[in-house]
């Protein structure tokens, strides 16, 4: 077989949330090529134009069922700053805890159902750990399996609490939040927050306590936390950690070493007069970039974003910002790999081009010190970063893990600064303008661009993190992040390429809001509306 | 043992994420305590690529039985009826869907989406979405008006955006453990155990309605939701105030408007400029009023209600 070129399609990758496709080539056992496509198509955004100017929070909610509170929080923010808004202290902070809570959920739901279990795939089955990981992590009937999937069900009570359900509320509102929640809202979730802390975080998936884990700064205080308890090396992060190191887990998925995230979780004293020019300086986690090639921290503006529609379903070329783009689509979208074979846009910075967004982008823009210092820092993931050579499928998806820590944290941040008797709502003056919000949902930066004319919704656009990640290539031949990942992946057995599912589950794509809005009829794309 | 298939179309995972929240019985139990093998979930399950196309394969052959089908998310025809906006395992998801509608024992319809089209289908409706059996009001959708699954049933839905996901267990194990025949469905194919009653019932609001007490604006913990911020709960069916949402809540107790997501016109009115959080109104009557209430007597009982509210329906009675 050396030296010949073997073409797999794999149609469909599951578990990443919505319909990936990919096209990889290969040689001698590893991809030298890969193409993601995303197959589905909506059309959320022509729905939008012409609406309703608070439609968007009926709407994009329900574009992801798995990070509706994060497009909720893009809709009122970018409603906020079209509106010039008062949002009250508690308002910032209700609205923070459900980020928070959904983000919090998402931490075991995805480690569980959608990661661990291609572990007891048999393609590992000669791992001195694979008898154990199938006796935690079978799908259903797995021990941990199911402790972390039914677990996984009590951060987002919390999101109940304060927006009365999830997933799929809209209780957050230009000008605040809908609740007005009483003691027993506060007491109760501290109640949900330890249960979950008590039941799944310390015992299952740290081996100790939160306080210890906090402890871990760098890379060989991770290694020496490993080695320290049989506790940590036998929880299901040292299982984790264990078995990913023993299949090579740190071997493969690269990416394009270049990171992006929009900073979320504005300050409860400083963003209370939002504006889209006053963001950043507001955020208590940071907005960035991260460049590894010249290790090289900056701030991210919404100004910077280009999307190419070069290798996409659309007839337009070039580089174009969202709230310029002229949205014309081709209707017959059958896969031409040379030309055009994906929904999605390849999305790029002005100057940086094409950049990772997620928890591993967020983790080492944290690493920085572009930020004020009150804001969020936190240096292990870069330090880990950087003494591992980059980054790989096992670091992208520890970073991922390792947010639980800040998400509880600001958690209870939240619980111990509502003020009850003060105001949750500012009801606002309704007007034209424009408006952009953006926020950190769990898999990455999100935002949405809003210009509200006449009293309705004249454009509306999302750029979600899977745009980022999944797009094609741009006209320049520049393969997305992912693409760039999957080359080097070894692939054992091409009947069932498992590793390629490793890469692509590792960014936590999300494709089921990869949407654009055409025309059936005519074909011609009337708006588009984008979130993954 | 009842063999389980979950597919999703035009689809938010929204359905896949509530059903995850389920309790009694959890996901988990469904598997271990209810004998239901799940074949494959684009959530949860192991097989991908040719792996799965077979497995999709079998089940419309027949060679594995097929029991229960549940599908979320809308039926994309688009482009041109075409369906290939929404390609899945290769082909447009549409055919998987037919052919695997007319093996199975059971078809489900889960969440807004597959019973009636929900928001993708909502005007312009520019991806051709359709639900399973319906299309907003009109029954025909995907699968035509006269469809029965092999037991003589047709689509059931569980409508919702999301549904609930003990309305979904529930109908499951029912399914699963030979109860199907207990079910009784409505005019929309909904089980009416769930979708008879009210969104309202059970509200925690409802002394406020009874005495005409309004919450004006966002953030009071006082009043009612239908006099001005267009809550639809006294004109929807369905059990959330029944079954409170993550075991905690409900969106009417919250403090948000009931959007009406049960019934087969949601989002309602199309989320037309004004529309969105009011209550519409003409010369201070709402257009819409609670189900099977003639406005003159509406007139009367609200002037009534207001006349004869008690001091305390005015003062907070939800105090911090």
């Amino acid at each position: 077989m050396a030296g010949t070129t073997q073409t797999l399609d794999i149609s469909p990758v599951g578990r990443v949330e919505g319909d990936l496709d990919v096209r990889v080539d290969i040689e001698d056992g590893v991809v030298v090529n890969a193409w993601t496509q995303a197959e589905l198509f909506r059309g959320f955004e022509v729905i939008l134009r012409g609406k309703d100017p608070q439609a968007g929070l009926v709407v994009t909610p329900r574009a992801c069922g798995i990070c509706g509170a994060s497009h909720l929080t893009c809709a009122a923010w970018a409603l906020d700053t079209a509106w010039a808004t008062e949002v009250p202290r508690n308002a910032i902070l209700a609205r923070n805890i459900g980020q928070l809570s959904e983000s919090l959920q998402s931490l075991p739901r995805h480690h569980y159902a959608l990661f661990m279990i291609d572990m007891v795939n048999k393609n590992y089955k000669d791992s001195k750990y694979f008898e154990e990981a199938v006796r935690r992590y079978s799908p259903f009937t797995g021990v941990n399996y199911e402790i972390g999937v039914t677990l996984s069900a009590r951060p987002v009570e919390i999101y109940a609490l304060f927006g009365g359900q999830w997933p799929h509320s809209s209780y957050m509102v230009p000008g605040g939040v809908m609740c007005a929640p009483t003691l027993t809202d506060v007491t109760r979730s501290w109640g949900i927050l330890e249960h979950f802390r008590k039941n799944w975080i310390e015992p299952v998936w740290l081996g100790c306590s939160m306080e210890r884990y906090e402890e871990i700064k760098t890379y060989e205080d991770f290694l020496n936390w490993l080695d320290e308890k049989p506790e940590h090396a036998n929880s299901d992060l040292g299982m984790f950690w264990k078995m990913g190191i023993d299949t090579g887990l740190d071997k493969f998925g690269a990416g394009c070493g270049r990171y992006v995230t929009w900073g979320y979780l504005p300050h409860e004293d400083k963003y209370q007069k939002p504006t889209i020019a006053g963001r950043n300086a507001a955020m208590w986690m940071p907005s960035g970039t991260y460049d590894a090639a010249t290790d090289t921290h900056r701030l991210m503006e919404q100004g910077f974003c280009r999307e190419d529609m070069q290798h996409a379903w659309y007839e337009e070329t070039g580089a174009t910002h969202p709230f310029d783009r002229v949205t014309k689509p081709i209707a017959k979208n059958a896969p031409d790999f040379d030309g055009k074979y994906s929904w999605a846009t390849a999305v790029s910075h002005q100057d940086l081009g094409r950049l990772e967004a997620g928890p591993l982008a967020r983790q080492l823009v944290y690493g920085g010190s572009h930020t004020e210092s009150w804001q969020h820092r936190d240096g292990l993931v870069l330090d880990m970063y950087k003494k591992m050579g980059g980054a790989s499928v096992l670091l992208r998806h520890f970073a991922r893990m390792h947010e639980f820590k800040a998400i509880y944290r600001h958690i209870e941040h939240c619980l111990r600064e509502f003020k009850l008797n003060d105001p949750w709502y500012i009801k606002p003056k309704e007007k034209d303008g424009q408006g952009w919000g953006a926020t950190e949902a769990i898999r990455g930066a999100l935002c949405h661009w809003i210009d509200v004319k006449d009293g309705k919704i004249k454009n509306y656009q999302i750029i979600a993190p899977t745009t980022w990640n999944v797009g094609p290539r741009n006209s320049a031949g520049v393969r997305g992040p992912i693409e760039e990942a999957l080359v080097g992946t070894p692939i054992k057995d091409i009947s069932d390429p498992v590793e390629v599912g490793h890469v692509a589950r590792s960014y936590d794509s999300c494709l089921v809001c990869t949407v654009h809005a055409h025309d059936a009829k005519t074909g011609e794309e009337l708006a588009r509306f984008r979130t993954a | 043992m009842a063999n389980l298939l979950w597919l999703q179309g035009g689809a938010c995972s929204g359905n896949t994420m509530s059903f995850l929240n389920a309790e009694e019985p959890s996901a988990c139990d469904l598997v271990t305590d209810f004998g239901i093998n799940i074949l494959w979930h684009p959530s949860l399950g192991v097989e991908l690529g040719n792996n799965l196309q077979q497995l999709l394969k079998d089940c419309v052959s027949g060679k594995t039985k097929l029991d229960i089908f549940v599908f979320e998310g809308t039926v994309v025809n688009a482009p041109d009826g075409t369906g290939t906006w929404n390609r899945f395992a290769g082909r447009p998801m549409k055919e998987w869907v037919k052919e695997l509608s007319a093996a199975a024992d059971f078809v489900v319809a889960i969440g807004d989406c597959a019973t009636w089209g929900g928001i993708p289908a909502m005007a312009p409706n520019p991806s051709d979405s359709q639900g399973l059996q319906f299309l907003k009001k009109n029954q025909g959708g995907a699968l035509g008006k006269g469809f029965k699954a092999k037991s003589g049933l047709p689509v059931i839905n569980i409508p919702g955006c999301p549904a609930h996901p003990d309305w979904v267990t529930q109908i499951l194990v029912a399914v699963a453990t030979g109860r199907a025949g207990d079910l009784s469905l409505d005019e929309y194919q909904r089980p009416k155990t769930f979708f008879q009653s009210f969104t309202q019932t059970g509200c925690t609001r409802n002394m406020h309605f009874a005495y005409k007490v309004s919450t004006t604006q966002f953030g009071q913990r006082n009043g009612c939701l239908f006099y001005d911020l267009g809550c639809r709960g006294p004109m929807t069916h369905s059990p959330c105030n029944r079954i409170l949402w993550n075991r905690q809540s409900s969106k009417t107790r919250a403090g948000m408007p009931c959007l009406g997501c049960t019934e087969p016109e949601f989002p309602f009115h199309d989320l037309a400029p004004g529309t969105v959080f009011k209550t519409q109104t003409v010369m201070g009557v709402p257009k819409e009023l609670p189900t099977g209430v003639e406005k003159n007597s509406y007139i009367k009982y609200t002037g009534a209600a207001k006349a004869a509210a008690p001091k305390w329906a005015e003062e907070d009675m939800f105090v911090v």
